[in-house]
């Protein structure tokens, strides 16, 4: 075949080491001109020897075909919003973006002081949206969440009172200082953005986020969160502690009065109709089948890992798939690639994987499991 | 005689039972009324062929014979116990069936620890018992997985994962980019190109090839300078094409051709600036 006697890479097979034997010496040689049949493009690569430096349209041929500019305007303006009181955090800032863009609800969790609230109501306060924020605490009610009926003597009739989670963003602090019974009340207008009482259903407004903090479950007085509850947070995301550059430059600002929580230093940037376009714009991103089976493969072996005693859900799976588009449409790409489902991976499944026993005694922790599997999977390519 | 009619009438008044008082009695007053019983007449004397030889000395014992062991006839008793009085404990009619199988189990056990055999594996059968938890506390404190030991590797799920399906040092790249391109195939040529180069990167020690790895792992792996920046623009234009399914014409699969071609061109410089036999990667 002429194509095999041509090409410089079907010249007669090499084995061992010099792989390079066919690698053109010679550097940067202009590429042959384009032709416009796969034959032509093959005999001009006959020609062309390769050349070192990519030639500059490259960048413009590959380039997402999606408009991201807008997106990428409106996300950068809300870092810009929110890093005018927070310092550093910037990963943590971009997982919070990614989960918005998703739909999907988030779980702060981190030791007291590390600005987890702070961060929420900041966000919340960049979405020009209505806003809600409840406290959790051991006694409250779910009637206290929700809403309540109650009776209007002149008109002999119930009404119901909303509660507190009718907004579009529904800061919930403290989540886990509240018992199941309470936690349980937030089961349905999580998953189906409805509350229903008194045999009545009331939709929620979209956008509908809840953004909840909470401490880690062995500091006192705090209850763990059930299962259910659990699975319908898109993300879980560890809040840590700043380094140390960023902790003095979180003393130099408050030292300088410049540290102080002036929340109304933040103005609101992205609307309802704002979000829902970008959320559009995000669910059309292209992926490829190898990365949905790879998806399912990382989701299918937390069932199957034997340190775990309960692996993640199907609808992991699908957190993991919507994440890692919204991730992509940040990151400025329209297609998902594993990158994207490795670094999101651990937030979508830390908090849905359950360790056995004797894994959590050996002091094992989810996000080692999650790497471990991510370890024994390769990555499509 | 006149004993005898007075017990005749003892039997008369008291029904024929006598209490041993009235019998001590009666022999007390035997004894005062016939002078002849306390005091015996002497006997006859004997002619001397009669008389009784003296007595012989006894044999000894016989300690040689062995005697029959007596054996209880097993016919026998098993007759006996099938017979319903001599079944001292009625077994409960309410027993299941499951019970009654445990029961038996644990006779059967019974009767096979009562044997030397059977006692002498219950005594050691403990000592391995000890043993046994004894290694499984320490291997569980030193934390040592022993199921590894024989290759156990989790339980597995029900999809038939295929990892490592795909061997970068077994495949013939130049075969394989020859077809695809003579198919017209040159998303797939494309992936076959990367794939070499990163063939090329790992052969020549700059990246560590592991299948969990994703490209932009690889990228860090590199260090700064002309390769990195040819392998960045060869990873981004196999992404697009790869997992992005840009649609390729015969220009831009050149283009990706050639940044892919560049990313090994620039490998065998730094080989040959690297390696002072100027040839070492030449045929």
């Amino acid at each position: 075949m002429d194509i095999e006697n041509e090409n410089p890479d079907v010249s007669p097979a090499t084995t061992g080491p010099d792989f390079a034997a066919h690698v053109p010496a010679t550097d940067a040689t202009p590429s042959a001109p384009p032709t416009g049949s796969p034959d032509g493009a093959v005999a001009a690569l006959v020609e062309a020897e390769a050349p070192v430096e990519a030639p500059v349209a490259a960048e413009a041929a590959f380039a997402p075909r999606t408009d991201f500019a807008r997106l990428a305007a409106q996300t950068d303006a809300i870092r810009t919003e929110i890093g005018k009181i927070i310092v550093g955090q910037a990963e943590l800032l971009e997982l919070l973006l990614t989960a918005i863009l998703a739909d999907g609800h988030v779980l702060l969790e981190g030791v007291p002081g590390v600005a987890k609230t702070l961060m929420a109501k900041l966000l919340a306060r960049t979405l020009e949206v209505p806003f809600s924020r409840i406290q959790f605490t051991p006694d409250l009610m779910p009637s206290d969440v929700l809403g309540t009926s109650v009776f209007r003597q002149n008109k002999a009739d119930f009404e119901f009172r909303r509660g507190p989670i009718f907004a579009s963003v529904v800061l919930i602090d403290e989540i886990n200082r509240a018992p199941a019974k309470t936690q349980s009340a937030l089961f349905e207008v999580m998953e189906e953005r409805t509350v229903t009482q008194d045999g009545t259903t009331y939709p929620m407004t979209e956008p509908f986020l809840v953004l909840a903090t909470q401490n880690p479950i062995e500091q006192e007085g705090t209850y763990r969160l059930p299962e259910a509850q659990l699975d319908r947070f898109l993300f879980k995301l560890h809040v840590g502690y700043p380094t140390l550059a960023e902790e003095v430059q979180i003393l130099t600002g408050h030292h300088a009065g410049l540290g102080s929580t002036n929340l109304e230093a933040v103005r609101p940037i992205l609307s309802a109709t704002d979000l829902a376009a970008l959320r559009q714009q995000v669910s059309q991103q292209r992926v490829e089948a190898n990365i949905l089976e790879y998806i399912a493969k990382l989701v299918g072996q937390t069932r199957a890992h034997k340190s775990l005693y309960l692996g993640a859900s199907p609808r992991a799976s699908l957190a993991l798939l919507n994440g890692a588009k919204a991730l992509a449409a940040l990151r400025g790409r329209d297609f998902v690639t594993p990158e994207d489902v490795q670094f999101l991976a651990p937030s979508v499944l830390r908090h849905r994987i359950m360790l056995t026993p004797e894994r959590e005694m050996e002091g094992g922790t989810p996000d080692d499991v999650v790497k471990q599997i991510m370890q024994q999977i390769e990555v499509p390519r | 005689m006149r004993v005898l009619r007075y017990l005749g009438k003892l039997r008369l008044h008291r029904g024929g039972r006598w209490s041993r008082r009235t019998l001590l009695a009666l022999c007390l007053a035997g004894g005062a009324a016939s002078p002849g019983w306390a005091k015996p007449a002497p006997a006859a004397e004997k002619p001397a062929g009669e008389r009784p030889k003296p007595a012989a000395n006894p044999l000894p014992a016989d300690r040689t014979t062995r005697l029959p062991a007596r054996r209880y006839d097993a016919a026998r008793l098993r007759e006996l116990a099938s017979q319903r009085d001599f079944r001292y404990v009625e077994p409960d009619q309410s027993t299941s069936v499951w019970d009654a199988f445990w029961a038996r189990i644990w006779r059967w056990l019974g009767s096979m620890l009562r044997t030397p055999t059977g006692r002498v594996t219950w005594k050691y059968g403990v000592y391995a018992a000890i043993l046994v938890a004894l290694v499984y506390a320490v291997l569980k404190l030193l934390e040592v997985d022993v199921t590894a030991a024989f290759g156990r590797s989790g339980r597995r799920g029900q999809l038939a994962y295929d990892t490592g399906a795909e061997n970068i040092h077994e495949v013939d790249f130049r075969t394989r980019i020859a077809e695809a391109e003579a198919a017209g195939n040159f998303r797939l040529a494309i992936r076959l190109g990367y794939l070499e180069v990163l063939k090329h990167l790992t052969d020549g020690g700059l990246i560590q090839w592991q299948p969990d790895k994703t490209n932009h792992a690889y990228l860090l792996e590199l260090p700064a300078g002309p390769l990195r920046d040819a392998f960045r623009a060869a990873t981004r234009e196999f992404e697009y094409v790869w997992y992005g399914d840009l649609p390729l014409n015969a220009a831009l699969y050149q283009q990706a051709r050639a940044t892919q071609r560049a990313v090994s061109t620039r490998l065998a410089g730094n080989s040959r600036a690297a390696v002072p036999a100027p040839n070492a990667f030449a045929d």
